[in-house]
C-alpha cells in the first residue's frame, strides 16, 4: 500500500482577471455521498451486466449453457446484457461523474438532495424492473429500447428529475461561464430526452404489451435514429464531458485547445444525429436516406477525433505520469479505443464495407471496442481517481489497479480479435460463389460452425475483463475501509455578481457569451440535434413514394399475430434477421430481396441487426409444419450441429387469447385494415387456423393440441414473406 | 462495385489509347486469348509503377539536395504565407503546417483548477474535416444529383446480369423434364451418399426411411420415382409442401448423383420406416446399389 500524498493540482498561472475586491466568500458543501452511491451502483451493475454478457457469449458456443430454462435463453438475456451495461453500468457511471464534476464546475452543491435521492433510487428501480421483465419475455424488441411502456414512462420521469436537478444546479452556480464538460452534459440530457420520447411512442395493449406507433420502414428509421444516437448521446457525449473533467484533473495539465473543444462539440452533436441510417444500408429504407447516413457518417470522423485529440494532447508533458499512474493508463486506452471505434464506424458505413460487415460479428467487435475500451476504461479510471478523494485516503493498491488495467486490456484483445476474425470469415463465406456460379457454402449452418471456436475465445476475453472488475471492487472496498467518507466536502467561492458588475463578463468571442447563458446554449443544442432527425424522418413519413405499397400484402391473421408476438417475446430477432438484401448471394440463398411495402403491417419491425442464424424473411412455406415442429423442439434434429437452443416450453404453454381482441382494436386504431368487428371474431379465426395446422401435423403423426404456443409460432413462420411470393 | 480487373482494364485502356504504337499491339492482342491480354496489362501497369517510383525517388533526392536553399527561400516573408509557400513548407518539413501553431497560451479562465490552452485547431485535423465534407457533398451529388452512381436496385440488376453472363445458359424450365440415365458408377453413388448425409438426412432419415419428409426406400412416390422426376423434385423443390429447392445449392451433377443414390435405396427396408405415401410405381429399370 502506497501512502504517498495526493499531489496538489498545479495552477500554471494565476487567472488574468483579478477577482473583484472585497467580495463576500460563500462557504458551502459538496454532496459526495450521492457520488459514492452512484459509484457503488456502477460497479455492482457493471459486474451483473458483464456476467450476463459472459453467459450469453458461452451460450453461442454451447446452447445448453442456458440450463434449459426459458428465462436464460440467448434471445431473452441478450437484451438484458445490453440494457444492464448501457443503462445500469454506463448510466450510473455518467451520474457518478456528473454529480461529482457538476458541483465543482458550478461551485455549488447539487440543487436538491431530495431530487438527487429520487434520481438515484428511481434509476435503480428502473434497472431492477428491467431485470425482472426482460427474462420473462416482456419486450418491445426495439434494440436498447426493449423495456415496455410503463417502464418507459418511469424512465421519462426520472430523466426529468435528473434534468431538473442539473439545470437547478447550473442556475445556482457561482461560476459565470459553463465549462465544456457541462455543454456535453446539457446536450446529453436534451437529446436523450428527445430520442426516448420519439422512439418509445407506442400504444398499450395490456400492462406489459404495446405496439409501436410506427410500422415497418418508418419504425426501422426511428429505431436506428434512436439506436445510433443512444450510442452517441448516452455512450459518447456524457463520457466526453467526463473526459474533459477527469483527464485534466488526473494529468494536472491544461486542456490542449479551447477552440477545438468548441468546434468539435457543435459539429459532433449536429452531425451525429444524421448518421442513423448507416445501420440500414442495403435494406428497404429509401436510397436517399441511406446516402445521407453514409455522407454524414464520413463527416463524423473529424468531430469525433477532435475529442480524442483534445484528450490525448492534454497529456503533453505528463506522459511520464502514465507509466506510474493506473488512472492515466485507463484514460489513455479509453481515448485510444474511442478514436479507433469512431474511425472504424464511418468506414463501416461505406456501402462496400458494410456489405461484408453488416449482420456479422464484425459489428459486435466494433461496439465492444467502444463499450469495453472507451466506456469501461474511462469509468474504471474515474472510479480509481474518485475513491481516494471521496474517502480522503490513498488508493488501497496501485499495483492491483495496474493488474486490473492489464487484465482488462487483455480481455479486450481476447474479445475483439476473435470477433473480427469471425466477422470477416462469415461475411466472406456468405458471399462466396464457386466456379459453377453456385454458393460455395449453401448451407448457412456451415458458416456458423466455423465461428464456434471464436465464440469460445470471445467468452474467455469476457471472463478476463470481468475478473478485472472484481479486482476494482475489492480495491475500492479496501480503500473505503481504510478511510472515512467525506459525505459533505467543504468548499468556498465568492458569490456570482450581477452580470453588469462581473469582471469576468467581457465583450469577446460570441461563444463566451453563449457559455454564460445555459438557456440559449440548450436551445442551440436542441436546434442542432433536431435538424438531422427531422430531415430524415418527415419525408419518410409523409411522402408516399418512400414506401411503395404492394396490393398483395395483407395484415397478419389473428393466429399469425399471436405467433409474431411470441417471436418478439422469445427474442428471435436477436439472432435472425428479416431483411434479404439486394445481393446475388442473398437472393440465391433466401429468395427475392425485401421490399419496403412488405412491412407496412409490422409493428414493431423485426429486421434484426445480427444474423447468427439464417434470415427468415422468406422462410414461409419453405419447410413443412412438421419441420418447424421438430426444429423448435430440438434444432439439432433438423440441422445437425445447430447452436440454436431448444424451445420445449412452447409445446406446453397455451396461447394467451385474452388480449387478442384488444390487440386487434389497437392495430385498427393504427390503421391496420382489419374488417370492422374483427376484434370479436379474432379468437375464433385464430382457433380455426390452429386446427388446420394441427390437422396437417397429424398427417405426419405429430399429435399436438391446437391451443399450444408452438402452433401460433408455426403459423407466423409459415406466413413470413409469402405475400409477394410468385405462385408456381 | 468496381472489381480490380475492371480497374486494370480501364487503366490499361487509357494507356493504350494514349500510345498509338501500343494500341496496335492491343488490337493484335484483342484477337488472342484473354490471358495474354491480362499479362500485357500487368506488364504495362508494372512498368508505369516502376517509372513513377523512379521519378519519385529522383524528386526526393533533389529536394534533399536543395534543402538548405529551399529553407532560405521558405524563410522569405514574401514566400512564407502564400499557398505555394505552404507547399514548400511541407517539402522542407515545417511541422507547424501539420500540427498548427502550438503557443500554449492559457485562457484567462479556470474551472475547479482546470485550465485551457487556446491552441489552434491542428491543420491536419481541420483539412481532414474539410476533405470529409467535400467527400460527403460529392457522394450525395454522385448518387442523387447527377445520378451517375448505381443505387442498390441498379447495382443488384447489374450483379445479376453479370452472373447470367458467367453462368452457362442451362435450360431452367421446371416443366422441361431432363433425359438423364441413373448413374451406376460406385464413385458417383458414394458422392451422392455424402451429399445425402449432409443435406437430405435431417428430413428423410439417414437411411432414407423418412422423418419430416417421405420414405424414399419404398415403391411409393409423391412426385414420381423415375430418375428425371426425382431430379426435378430435388432441383426445384415442391413449393408449399416443404421440399426445398436445391437449385443453386447443388450443381446439376450433384443432383444427379444424389438422385441416383436415392434410387439405389429402393427396397432396403430400413428400421423405423415411414408408411408409404403417394402412388405406387412399377419398379423401373434396375439401378446400381452401393
Amino acid at each position: 500500500m502506497q501512502a504517498e500524498p495526493l499531489a496538489p493540482v498545479a495552477a500554471p498561472r494565476a487567472p488574468l482577471i483579478p477577482s473583484a475586491v472585497n467580495r463576500a466568500v460563500d462557504t458551502f458543501f459538496y454532496d459526495n455521498k450521492i457520488v459514492r452511491n452512484f459509484g457503488i451502483a456502477t460497479v455492482i451493475w457493471g459486474i451483473i451486466g458483464m456476467a450476463v454478457g459472459v453467459l450469453a457469449a458461452f451460450e453461442l458456443a454451447r446452447p445448453e449453457v442456458n440450463m434449459g430454462t426459458a428465462y436464460t435463453t440467448f434471445g431473452r438475456i441478450r437484451p438484458l446484457h445490453t440494457n444492464a451495461v448501457i443503462f445500469a453500468f454506463v448510466g450510473n457511471g455518467i451520474f457518478t461523474g456528473v454529480y461529482y464534476s457538476l458541483q465543482r464546475l458550478c461551485k455549488t452543491r447539487m440543487f436538491s438532495d431530495v431530487l438527487s435521492k429520487i434520481h438515484f433510487w428511481g434509476w435503480q428501480l428502473i434497472i431492477l424492473s428491467a431485470v425482472a421483465t426482460l427474462p420473462l419475455g416482456f419486450t418491445t424488441s426495439k434494440e436498447y429500447a426493449e423495456l415496455e411502456w410503463p417502464i418507459d414512462i418511469a424512465i421519462t420521469l426520472i430523466w426529468v428529475v435528473f434534468g431538473w436537478n442539473m439545470f437547478g444546479t447550473i442556475a445556482r452556480r457561482r461560476e459565470r461561464h459553463l465549462y465544456v464538460g457541462i455543454w456535453f452534459y446539457i446536450a446529453t440530457f436534451l437529446t436523450v430526452a428527445v430520442l426516448h420520447l420519439v422512439n418509445s411512442a407506442e400504444v398499450p395493449v395490456s400492462w406489459l404489451k404495446s405496439y409501436s406507433a410506427y410500422a415497418g420502414v418508418q419504425d426501422a428509421l426511428v429505431q436506428w435514429w434512436y439506436g445510433h444516437n443512444a450510442v452517441a448521446f448516452f455512450l459518447t457525449t456524457p463520457y466526453l464531458g467526463l473526459m474533459y473533467y477527469f483527464m485534466p484533473k488526473a494529468a494536472e495539465r491544461p486542456i490542449y485547445s479551447y477552440r477545438l473543444s468548441i468546434i468539435h462539440f457543435w459539429s459532433l452533436i449536429f452531425i451525429y444525429i444524421w448518421a442513423g441510417p448507416h445501420h440500414l444500408l442495403y435494406t428497404a429504407l429509401p436510397d436517399w436516406a441511406q446516402s445521407l447516413g453514409v455522407a454524414f457518417s464520413i463527416m463524423l470522423i473529424a468531430p469525433s477525433w477532435g475529442g480524442m485529440i483534445n484528450g490525448l494532447l492534454t497529456l503533453r508533458g505528463a506522459w511520464d505520469k502514465v507509466r506510474e499512474e493506473p488512472v492515466l493508463k485507463f484514460f489513455v486506452v479509453a481515448i485510444t479505443a474511442y478514436g479507433m471505434a469512431t474511425f472504424e464506424g464511418p468506414m463501416l458505413s461505406l456501402k462496400n464495407v458494410n456489405a461484408i460487415a453488416h449482420f456479422t460479428d464484425w459489428i459486435v467487435a466494433h461496439v465492444h471496442v467502444g463499450a469495453l475500451g472507451w466506456n469501461g476504461f474511462l469509468t474504471f479510471g474515474m472510479l480509481y481517481w474518485l475513491w481516494p478523494r471521496l474517502y480522503k485516503t490513498p488508493l488501497f493498491s496501485k499495483k492491483l489497479a495496474t493488474t486490473h488495467f492489464w487484465l482488462g486490456t487483455l480481455g479486450i484483445l481476447f474479445y475483439a480479435i476473435p470477433m473480427y476474425w469471425a466477422g470477416f470469415t462469415q461475411g466472406l463465406m456468405w458471399k462466396q460463389f464457386n466456379g459453377e456460379g453456385m454458393l460455395q457454402y449453401p448451407n448457412f449452418l456451415e458458416t456458423v460452425l466455423q465461428l464456434v471456436p471464436m465464440y469460445y475465445l470471445r467468452g474467455i476475453g469476457g471472463v478476463l475483463y470481468l475478473s478485472g472488475v472484481f479486482l476494482l471492487m475489492y480495491n475500492l472496498y479496501k480503500t473505503a475501509q481504510a478511510g472515512t467518507l467525506l459525505a459533505n466536502e467543504k468548499a468556498q467561492a465568492p458569490a456570482l455578481l450581477p452580470e453588469a458588475q462581473d469582471p469576468h463578463v467581457q465583450p469577446g468571442h460570441w461563444h463566451r457569451w453563449l457559455e454564460r447563458r445555459p438557456f440559449q446554449l440548450a436551445v442551440g443544442a436542441t436546434v442542432a440535434i433536431a435538424i438531422g432527425g427531422a430531415v430524415e424522418m418527415i419525408p419518410t413519413f409523409l411522402v408516399k413514394s418512400n414506401v411503395p405499397t404492394i396490393a398483395s400484402v395483407k395484415p397478419y391473421r389473428a393466429l399469425e399475430l399471436q405467433g409474431r408476438d411470441l417471436y418478439i417475446k422469445e427474442g428471435c430477432s436477436n439472432c435472425h434477421t428479416q431483411m434479404v438484401r439486394p445481393f446475388r448471394s442473398e437472393t440465391e440463398r433466401y429468395g427475392e430481396y425485401s421490399k419496403a411495402g412488405e412491412y407496412v403491417y409490422d409493428r414493431p419491425f423485426l429486421w434484426g441487426s445480427k444474423r447468427t442464424g439464417p434470415d427468415l424473411q422468406r422462410v414461409g412455406q419453405k419447410y413443412p409444419n412438421s419441420w418447424h415442429y421438430n426444429h423448435m423442439l430440438d434444432p439439432t434434429s433438423m440441422s445437425p450441429g445447430s447452436i440454436m437452443p431448444p424451445y420445449p416450453w412452447l409445446f406446453e404453454n397455451t396461447i394467451d387469447y385474452s388480449t387478442l381482441p384488444n390487440k386487434i382494436r389497437v392495430l385498427q386504431g393504427l390503421n391496420t385494415p382489419y374488417p370492422a368487428g374483427f376484434d370479436k371474431l379474432a379468437v375464433a379465426d385464430a382457433q380455426a387456423q390452429a386446427r388446420g395446422i394441427v390437422a396437417e401435423l397429424k398427417k405426419e403423426d405429430i399429435e399436438v393440441k391446437s391451443d399450444k404456443e408452438i402452433v401460433a409460432l408455426i403459423a407466423y413462420l409459415q406466413r413470413l414473406g409469402t405475400d409477394i411470393k410468385v405462385k408456381q | 462495385m468496381i472489381r480490380p480487373h475492371q480497374l486494370l482494364l480501364g487503366v490499361g485502356a487509357v494507356l493504350l489509347t494514349a500510345r498509338p504504337a501500343l494500341a496496335q499491339a492491343a488490337e493484335a492482342n484483342a484477337l488472342s486469348s484473354p490471358d495474354s491480354q491480362r499479362t500485357m496489362l500487368w506488364f504495362v501497369l508494372s512498368t508505369l509503377v516502376l517509372v513513377l517510383m523512379v521519378f519519385l525517388l529522383l524528386f526526393v533526392a533533389v529536394i534533399a539536395w536543395l534543402r538548405p536553399q529551399l529553407r532560405q527561400l521558405y524563410a522569405l516573408p514574401t514566400v512564407h504565407d502564400t499557398w505555394s509557400g505552404r507547399v514548400l513548407g511541407l517539402l522542407v518539413g515545417d511541422a507547424r503546417l501539420v500540427q498548427g501553431d502550438v503557443r500554449d497560451e492559457l485562457m484567462d479562465h479556470e474551472y475547479d483548477g482546470i485550465h485551457e490552452f487556446d491552441n489552434d485547431l491542428p491543420p491536419w485535423w481541420k483539412y481532414s474535416f474539410y476533405a470529409t465534407i467535400v467527400f460527403a457533398i460529392g457522394y450525395v451529388t454522385y448518387y442523387h444529383v447527377l445520378k451517375t452512381g448505381q443505387l442498390q436496385g441498379a447495382e443488384y440488376a447489374a450483379e445479376m446480369q453479370q452472373a447470367a453472363l458467367l453462368i452457362a445458359a442451362t435450360p431452367d424450365d421446371p416443366n422441361q423434364l431432363t433425359t438423364y440415365q441413373p448413374l451406376l458408377v460406385p464413385a458417383e453413388l458414394s458422392s451422392g451418399k455424402a451429399i445425402f448425409a449432409t443435406n437430405c438426412a435431417p428430413c428423410h432419415g439417414a437411411g432414407g426411411e423418412g422423418k419430416v419428409g417421405p420414405n424414399l426406400t419404398d415403391e411409393f412416390w409423391l412426385h414420381g420415382g423415375e430418375v428425371n422426376h426425382v431430379y426435378k423434385t430435388i432441383k426445384f423443390g415442391v413449393n408449399g409442401k416443404g421440399m426445398v429447392a436445391w437449385k443453386g445449392k447443388l450443381s446439376g451433377k450433384q443432383i444427379l448423383q444424389v438422385a441416383s443414390y436415392v434410387l439405389s435405396l429402393q427396397g432396403t427396408k430400413p428400421a423405423n420406416a415411414k408408411p408409404p405415401q403417394g402412388e405406387k410405381e412399377a419398379p423401373g429399370k434396375p439401378v446400381a446399389k452401393l
